[in-house]
């Protein structure tokens, strides 16, 4: 906890896929997509969903956790409740 | 939680953000597109293309025909996916203790995203709550991995493995194994 304290959000996010879908920090960037990889099916976007609300203290919409169908998309709605990345 | 409606053509089922609504003929243009296209047809058992013809035939059987029930899925008001339910041996949908269901997302849109279960969960639940169904039977082509893990999420144990892949799903495993998904749908 202590190190999370200290990153920024951008590492925030990287490091909550890497924890949620159980990746390493190389596979997480904006063009990957829900369903592309093994680890981000159905899932592992609901522990991800989970995980992105705890490290950034929200609680996102249905319409959001449909619409986060990529890590662009995720910086995208996390904006959106105030999360600046 | 669904809400079901009777419309002339069945029921509306709404739930988990989508409306399932009975198949009409303002469909069938949409529907032969989507079911033509490429993507559904590979994993399709009849993987031909489909006709215009052959289409209407289809659809105008189904009107005589109680063994099965076609809705179009619904999300924000646009057309993303069509799903359905068909008794074995002839049956009647309401008097069969086992059905098959079908589903396919047509809108590239919503091929990869989470809310291809909607239309799933809120038909299941109407099979499952409302008609009383015991089992959940599918058939899947075993190269469709994508089919068959989807199918394994919503509880579905395989009971034979050949070309098709035989799945069944009770009403226990199905409530156990979609509380998690089913709570991100409902928000």
């Amino acid at each position: 906890m202590a190190v999370k304290s200290t990153m920024s959000n951008q590492q925030k996010l990287v490091q909550a896929f890497c924890d949620a879908l159980g990746v390493s920090s190389q596979t997480v960037n904006d063009e990957l997509q829900y369903n592309t990889i093994r680890e981000w099916d159905s899932t592992g976007h609901m522990v991800l969903v989970s995980e992105l609300e705890t490290v950034f203290n929200v609680m996102l919409d249905t319409d959001d956790i449909i619409d986060m169908s990529s890590v662009a998309k995720a910086k995208t709605i996390l904006a959106k409740y105030g999360v600046s990345l | 939680m669904i809400a079901v409606e009777p419309n002339k053509n069945g029921v509306i089922i709404r739930g988990y953000q989508v409306e399932l609504i009975p198949l009409s003929s303002q469909h069938l243009g949409l529907l032969r597109k989507w079911r033509n296209s490429a993507r559904v047809r590979l994993n399709m058992i009849n993987s031909g293309q489909i006709s215009e013809e052959q289409h209407q035939t289809w659809f105008d059987g189904l009107k005589s025909d109680p063994s099965q029930q076609h809705w179009v899925a619904y999300y924000k008001g646009i057309p993303f996916g069509a799903t359905n339910l068909k008794a074995f041996a002839g049956k009647e949908i309401g008097s069969s203790a086992v059905l098959e269901p079908g589903l396919y997302v047509g809108h590239p849109k919503y091929q990869n995203n989470l809310i291809a279960f909607a239309p799933t969960l809120a038909l299941y639940d109407y099979v499952f709550d409302l008609l009383k169904i015991r089992e959940l039977q599918a058939n899947v082509k075993s190269s469709n991995q994508a089919a068959l893990n989807y199918n394994q999420k919503l509880g579905y144990k395989v009971v034979k493995r050949a070309d098709l892949v035989t799945l069944s799903l009770l009403k226990t495993d199905y409530s156990n194994e979609t509380k998690m998904i089913k709570g991100l749908l409902s928000r």
